[in-house]
């Protein structure tokens, strides 16, 4: 509806616009061009991914805000914070971006080790906050902070920089694989006991994929594939809560209104949704039928209110988006700036990686864990984090484009 | 970019470590899952998109009922009798509202409501429960504005009925669900209900409706109901037998009017009464219909149909004279007796001063068969199909089993029973020239011309003038004059039988009809039990005879057939004498 409605306002215009005419003034405009400082194509997918989550937020969580005692029924509650959460990354991101890249290497080890103090605080009982059986948070004032969130950070930064490190025994099992296998084995401990298997995923596939990224032997890396997929296996056996989850993401119509009731929503969501939607703020499945509209399961209203359209271009900005951090990555190690590559490419991978589960977990295609759509997903650690690692982001490709113009870093 | 990268001072060991297609593999692995979530998207929203929206449907799509208007009762006038109002009933989800100590207060201020009985209800097990049941818009929009979690309101209807107390028995009243419970509510339950329409809608979680679908049925209205009831009438009968009521310290009367042109129920009140809009404290005895639902052993007031049947069948006439001796009557092996010897009488004295032994000696003239006939035609012992919840049929046992002192008995109406309404009705044969009609609750238009023959009319003519003494000097119910008016009726005074006996208490009850030389109105009071000195029919049923009589006399502006009072004065004494002696 929508399209066919604002496909006549534009059409007479570039009708009336003459090719020529453009043609030249793109001609006479190319030279002026200010050489670019950042790169475009990766400020525009993640301002448009930040704004269309901030857009959604407030969406899916004013039915729920509205009808909730503990946000005191202010329509606005999420918005609100979501709104004030992308201001405080903003500032922080600024902030990151002035830092050089050699700098973020030095504190990559420091960060590291204090992101392991945090989820280790996290697990204390009594230290750490408890929502819905998870112990994720540390209180911070009035807010909550969620440290596995900077620990995706931390791991991409600690892997990149130790893989610089190693780079001259990365044939070597020993001495290559083993020590990042310990310390992904402690981390992996400490976020199962709070627990969030979602994060234990990600950081481990950051870790093992800037390994893979930065030449560890196919061979050792193979096992290591086999190795983790039988761990999982057994995690998620031995486990009667991640078990259940797993049987919920099968055939979430079996049991709709116990372990599949999430996802059958989250389903139905996407079947409403058809190709166009049925408008921005028009969801049925935000009225309190889908749990963690806002969160965890923000695609499954983006799908319903805009469509396939709406999903398509989700997944469109965010390959655009990795494809830009792993083009990045590839510059820069091509400028023999390796641990900022790896960074970026490890970046890359977070945020793909990320996003293509919550993704699959909205569509039934991954089961259920509590991972949020990076840079969509309300959520105020998620998206400072987020927002981190893009001004990280947009550091390495700034100190690309000095390099290339022949200034030093 | 990438071709203007310069590859010539890699350091070789590093350039081995960090090869081009491990990135490359690691986004086609990004790139292939993107392509998953495209297919696994489009199969959602594009293939499967019915069955989804099947089981969407499944869990929010609710059919709601819209309920239709009840249909009004009115009077045959079009005043309004009883009416329906909308208002709102307050239920909630028990698991979803969680309101804080305060709030329930409010709530249940606002309710007029015991808190412990809203909490109570609040804490209950269940997914659906009523806070409480038709309450004013007003307050539903209160309650509504403390937008509690889980607490919402249904659109219901509250009948209202302006008459009170004076319909009440005749109106019945709705219950919760607006269906009729008693009365006419009852009798014209599926005209007056509509039939409630219903729309598809989707609800959110919480039960608020969020979308309206499709409507699947409109409401039909349901239809309104003009009775035949006179509200004037009716108001007037209920004030003359409160008034009895009080006066006589009776346990309980009914009153009825009937137009004997048509058979229209004119009023039909009972005492004791009820407020049909606050039915918070009712007791059995004050929701009876006594004038349907109530039978007793009508007495002397069934005379006058013994008198007529003696006159058809010619063996006697109105001037025929029987001895009644010294007021006593052996028979079988029991004694019927007058109040007081009144030796030799003619017919029309036996009616008018109620002679037991004279209408005895009349009935023993004809065959149990026959007797029965005429009580059977006059309609005594069968229903009279009203449509009343509970209507008596009265008794009338079949002839075949009568011993000889029970027809006797029935003569003057004991071991028989019929209601107030039955007897009203009998006397429409002598309103009307000897055919009996059926009575309606409904107004209808037309006069009723033929009704089924019982007597002729000349018997009927004559019995009046008979039934006309009752009310005139040495009748039994000079009370049950009306000024102005001709009026005939029959007294009767009956012992109640209570279980087998028969007690000293009594029900007095008079039938009577006006104006006697074009009958209009047939009138039926009953009284039972009056508590003080005065049991007779026609001291306690008399006075409240003639109240009504005279009231709807005039309330249908009848005009008085009666010479009025100075013309009689100037009346010869030859002439008062001769009317007297008839």
């Amino acid at each position: 509806m929508k399209l066919s409605l604002s496909l006549p306002s534009l059409l007479p215009r570039r009708k009336a616009e003459n090719p020529a005419a453009r043609r030249a003034v793109h001609r006479l405009g190319a030279p002026e061009v200010h050489p670019r400082e950042l790169d475009p194509m990766l400020i525009w997918s993640a301002v448009s991914l930040l704004m269309i989550g901030l857009v959604m937020v407030y969406s899916s969580s004013i039915a729920t805000a509205e009808g909730l005692k503990y946000t005191g029924h202010q329509s606005t509650y999420y918005l609100v914070r979501h709104g004030v959460f992308l201001m405080i990354g903003a500032i922080i991101g600024a902030v990151a971006f002035q830092l050089p890249m050699r700098v973020w290497q030095q504190l990559s080890p420091h960060l590291f080790v204090g992101g392991v103090v945090l989820l280790i605080l996290v697990v204390i009982p009594g230290i750490g906050r408890e929502v819905n059986g998870a112990s994720r948070w540390l209180p911070v004032g009035p807010l909550n902070f969620q440290p596995s969130e900077a620990m995706k950070l931390f791991a991409a930064l600690y892997a990149a920089d130790y893989t610089v490190r190693k780079l001259p025994h990365m044939a070597s099992f020993k001495r290559a694989f083993l020590p990042m296998l310990g310390v992904v084995l402690l981390v992996g401990f400490l976020l199962l006991k709070e627990p969030d298997f979602g994060a234990f995923v990600v950081i481990t596939a950051i870790a093992f994929g800037i390994l893979f990224l930065g030449g560890i032997n196919v061979r050792v890396f193979a096992l290591l594939a086999v190795v983790a997929l039988i761990g999982f296996m057994l995690l998620i056996w031995l486990s009667p809560y991640r078990r259940d989850r797993i049987f919920g993401f099968m055939d979430p119509f079996q049991d709709a209104f116990g372990k599949g009731y999430q996802l059958s929503h989250a389903l139905i969501a996407f079947g409403r949704g058809e190709w166009f939607g049925v408008g921005l703020g028009a969801s049925v499945e935000k009225l309190f039928y889908l749990p963690e509209a806002h969160t965890d399961f923000i695609l499954a209203i983006i799908a319903e209110e805009l469509g396939l359209v709406g999903v398509l271009v989700v997944i469109a900005l965010f390959a655009m988006l990795v494809h830009r951090a792993f083009a990045i990555g590839r510059q820069a190690i091509d400028l023999e700036k390796f641990f900022a590559g790896l960074v970026a490419q490890g970046i890359g991978l977070w945020i793909g990686v990320q996003s293509f589960i919550n993704m699959g977990v909205n569509m039934g295609l991954l089961p259920t864990k509590g991972l949020t759509l990076p840079l969509m997903s309300f959520g105020g650690s998620g998206i400072v984090a987020n927002c981190l690692a893009l001004a990280i982001l947009l550091r390495i490709d700034w100190e690309n484009r000095q390099i290339m113009r022949g200034g030093g870093a | 970019m990438k071709k203007r990268s310069v590859t010539f001072n890699h350091n070789p060991l590093l350039a081995k470590g960090l090869p081009v297609w491990r990135p490359r593999v690691v986004l086609l692995a990004l790139l292939f899952g993107s392509f998953a979530l495209v297919a696994r998207a489009a199969y959602l929203q594009g293939v499967n998109d019915e069955f989804l929206q099947a089981k969407g449907e499944s869990r929010y799509a609710r059919v709601i009922e819209i309920p239709a208007t009840r249909g009004k009762i009115t009077d045959r006038h079009g005043t309004v009798l009883a009416a329906s109002t909308p208002v709102k009933s307050i239920w909630a989800i028990p698991g979803d509202a969680k309101p804080t100590p305060a709030e329930v207060r409010k709530l249940a201020g606002l309710l007029d409501m015991d808190v412990r009985d809203l909490n109570h209800r609040l804490a209950r097990d269940s997914d659906f429960v009523y806070l409480k049941r038709q309450v004013p818009p007003e307050v539903a929009e209160q309650v509504a504005n403390m937008k509690l979690a889980g607490v919402h309101d249904q659109r219901e209807y509250r009948r209202y009925y302006p008459g009170a107390e004076v319909m009440s028995h005749l109106l019945g009243f709705t219950g919760v669900d607006d269906h009729g419970q008693e009365g006419v509510e009852l009798a014209y339950d599926s005209q007056l209900n509509g039939k409630p329409g219903s729309r598809r809608v989707i609800k959110d979680r919480r039960g608020q409706i969020v979308e309206d679908v499709e409507s699947i049925r409109t409401p039909q209205e349901g239809k309104d109901i003009a009775l035949s009831i006179d509200a004037k009438i009716q108001y007037l009968a209920y004030t003359a037998l409160q008034n009895a009521m009080e006066t006589y310290r009776a346990k309980a009367g009914s009153v009825v009017v009937l137009d004997s042109r048509t058979g229209e129920v004119l009023a039909m009140v009972n005492a004791p009464t009820y407020n049909p809009n606050n039915r918070e404290s009712l007791s059995g005895a004050q929701l009876r219909n006594r004038a349907v639902t109530d039978t007793f052993e009508p007495g002397s007031v069934l005379k006058p149909i013994i008198a007529a049947m003696a006159l058809e069948s010619g063996k006697f006439r109105f001037d025929t004279v029987i001895d009644t001796g010294n007021g006593r009557m052996a028979l079988a092996n029991s004694t019927i007796s007058d109040t007081k010897p009144h030796g030799r009488l003619t017919v029309a004295e036996v009616i008018q001063k109620s002679s037991n032994v004279g209408v005895v000696r009349m009935a023993m003239t004809f065959k149990p068969e026959e007797m029965w006939q005429v009580y059977d035609d006059l309609g005594l012992g069968s229903s009279l199909q009203l449509g009343f919840p509970g209507e008596a049929s009265g008794r009338l046992r079949p002839a075949s089993t009568w011993r000889p002192i029970e027809q006797a008995t029935m003569a003057y109406g004991y071991g028989v029973s019929s209601s107030l309404m039955q007897l009203a009705r009998t006397y429409l044969a002598f309103a009307r020239d000897g055919d009996l009609i059926p009575v309606t609750l409904t107004r209808s238009e037309v006069p009723q011309l033929t009704g089924r023959r019982v007597f002729s009319a000349q018997t009927v003519r004559e019995t009046r003038a008979m039934m006309e003494m009752v009310t005139q000097e040495g009748g039994t119910a000079i009370h049950g004059r009306v000024p102005g008016y001709r009026v005939a009726g029959k007294t009767g005074t009956s012992h109640k039988l209570e279980g087998a006996k028969y007690t000293s208490k009594y029900i007095a009850s008079f039938v009577g009809l006006a104006p006697v030389s074009d009958p209009r109105l047939v009138v039926a009071v009953m009284i039972d039990e009056p508590a003080g000195k005065q049991y007779y029919g026609g001291q306690v049923a008399g006075p409240i005879f003639s109240n009504v009589m005279a009231g709807a006399l005039r309330a249908l502006s009848v005009p008085p057939d009666a010479p009025i009072t100075p013309m009689q004065v100037a009346r010869s004494k030859e002439e008062l004498a001769a009317r007297g002696r008839m």
